[in-house]
């Protein structure tokens, strides 16, 4: 999770960075149904782009430190206007999933325009809450096969 | 090499292409999801060796490939080709990665402990033949721990570099847009270890362990041992309009290092690839370390080991000789004749020396 402790919250408790990871990291139906909601009364949006396309991925090596290139994610993104509220707002999210990434536009977008405030600060609690526990089981299991050596 | 134009045979061709869909039958989306929900560790290395992370369209590859390895990582590569780079994501360290393996051959007692994760090293490797005769394998479920793993593990190498067990390398300090990419500029020798991590990331997995195995049964002057090998996820994170830096989500790798004893000390080698293909790092990382040392032997070669275990162009060099080539043999064949001929002559030389006025007439 993004740890960002030098910028105010941008809804509820949670930073920019924060939200913007919970949202990359939803499940598709929760996101995609909170966005057509949210959308009812944000105004107009112009849709700058949605597509997909390529983020290479840099790795730091352990030996000696030299960042090189471990190959390239495809990911979809959006990129949206809300000329009513003179805001924009933009997703990305790791796969092909185009409406993913423009739901979590619409409600990048809707947090800076304040817009639906309850209703998305409701979702992303509903979804950290989610995330953390299928984190949490998935990790029970891993420290399971924690091992303590012995030589002889 | 000269290349010529071959013409002809179109109908034939068509029905080839026909008869190699037509054995694989209609592929659907439910052999797409087959493929990647139960070969997950064939997915991660077609997109370790394509260089490109989606699992969907890794499974897609290999349903319309039918399985051949080679087919389906050029299918990724070309298809990576038609779409643009949106980002240049911000560089991974090993803090930053969602482990889930973490073990270490060399050292006992790490700080943060020997995790396991999802192996089968220490298990029977049996068939599951009931399986065939309409008995479902159901393998036993975790017993949980009561309390999770941390999400992360510290570095092995940096406690060695505080114990100054190993040497300590300064922080490059390069824009992720400055570093260099082998998917935009020539493999040059001697190349940069960027370029070289970057290649043995993309490598084939089977190019890499026969160099790698070479180098380890004595071929190279490095014995390796895992110092530490990981399995986990590293977080995509890119930069929003407004400049917050966020996830995107997350993506499967593994990276290792070995360590062998130097006449200076200890030394390590390094290599890290998309999805969980450990014998690939390990192979990978003994090759980074081999080359670095003194006049390795061309089974660790830099030059050597990167132009050949690059795994579209070596699988395109060895299946084009099955193509076309009449010109370029007819050629070969008709020298052997000709010095045949000439060789001919030679012997019945002297019975045509006396008789010259025929031979010319033969001529």
């Amino acid at each position: 999770m993004t740890q960002d402790t030098t910028n105010p919250p941008a809804i509820g408790r949670f930073c920019h960075g924060e939200v913007l990871d919970i949202l990359a990291a939803s499940r598709p139906a929760g996101i995609k149904a909170c966005a057509e909601v949210v959308l009812d009364d944000l105004g107009d949006v112009s849709v700058l782009t949605n597509r997909t396309g390529l983020a290479m991925l840099p790795f730091v090596d352990t030996v000696r430190n030299t960042n090189f290139h471990l190959g390239e994610v495809l990911v979809a993104e959006a990129h949206i206007r809300i000329p009513e509220h003179d805001i924009e707002g933009y997703g990305a999210v790791v796969g092909r999933d185009l409406e993913h990434a423009m739901a979590m536009a619409v409600i990048d977008a809707a947090i800076a325009a304040g817009h639906e405030t309850s209703r998305i600060l409701q979702f992303l609690e509903s979804e950290q809450k989610h995330q953390n526990e299928r984190e949490t089981v998935r990790l029970k299991k891993v420290e399971a096969t924690r091992v303590e050596m012995e030589t002889f | 090499m000269a290349y010529v134009a071959t013409r002809g045979g179109e109908r034939a061709i068509e029905q080839a292409e026909r008869l190699f869909r037509d054995d694989l039958g209609v592929i659907d989306r439910a052999r797409v999801d087959a493929l990647r929900n139960g070969l997950p560790y064939l997915i991660d290395r077609v997109m370790g060796e394509a260089s490109l992370y989606e699992p969907d369209l890794a499974a897609l590859a290999l349903a319309q490939a039918g399985g051949d390895l080679y087919e389906a990582v050029l299918l990724l590569r070309a298809y990576r080709t038609t779409q643009p780079r949106l980002a240049v994501a911000e560089p991974v360290t090993q803090p930053d990665l969602f482990t889930m393996r973490r073990i270490s051959a060399a050292f006992k007692d790490i700080p943060g402990g020997q995790i396991l994760g999802p192996t089968l090293d220490y298990s029977h490797r049996l068939l599951q033949v009931g399986v065939l005769s309409g008995r479902d394998y159901r393998p036993d479920a975790v017993e949980p721990a009561a309390v999770p793993a941390p999400a992360t593990q510290p570095s092995l190498a940096a406690w060695q570099k505080a114990q100054a067990l190993i040497p300590d390398h300064p922080v490059e300090a390069v824009a992720p847009d400055d570093i260099p990419d082998v998917t935009r500029e020539p493999l040059l020798f001697p190349a940069s270890r960027a370029h070289k991590l970057q290649s043995l990331a993309r490598a084939d997995t089977g190019g890499a362990l026969a160099l790698g195995y070479a180098t380890m049964r004595g071929y190279g002057s490095v014995h390796p041992t895992v110092n530490e090998l990981r399995l986990a996820e590293a977080p995509v994170r890119l930069r929003h309009p407004r400049g917050t830096i966020f996830s995107a989500g997350r993506v499967r790798v593994s990276q290792t290092e070995v360590i062998s004893k130097a006449t200076t000390g200890l030394e390590l080698g390094f290599s890290a690839t998309f999805g969980w293909n450990e014998v690939k790092v390990i192979a990978a990382a003994t090759l980074d370390l081999a080359s670095n040392q003194p006049n390795p032997h061309p089974a660790s070669n830099e030059e050597f080991v990167l132009y050949h275990t690059e795994p579209v162009e070596s699988s395109g060099f060895c299946i084009h000789f099955k193509l076309p080539h009449y010109v370029t043999f007819q050629s070969s064949l008709d020298a052997l004749r000709r010095v045949k001929a000439d060789r001919k002559a030679t012997t019945t030389a002297p019975k045509m020396e006396r008789q010259p006025k025929k031979e010319e007439a033969v001529l």
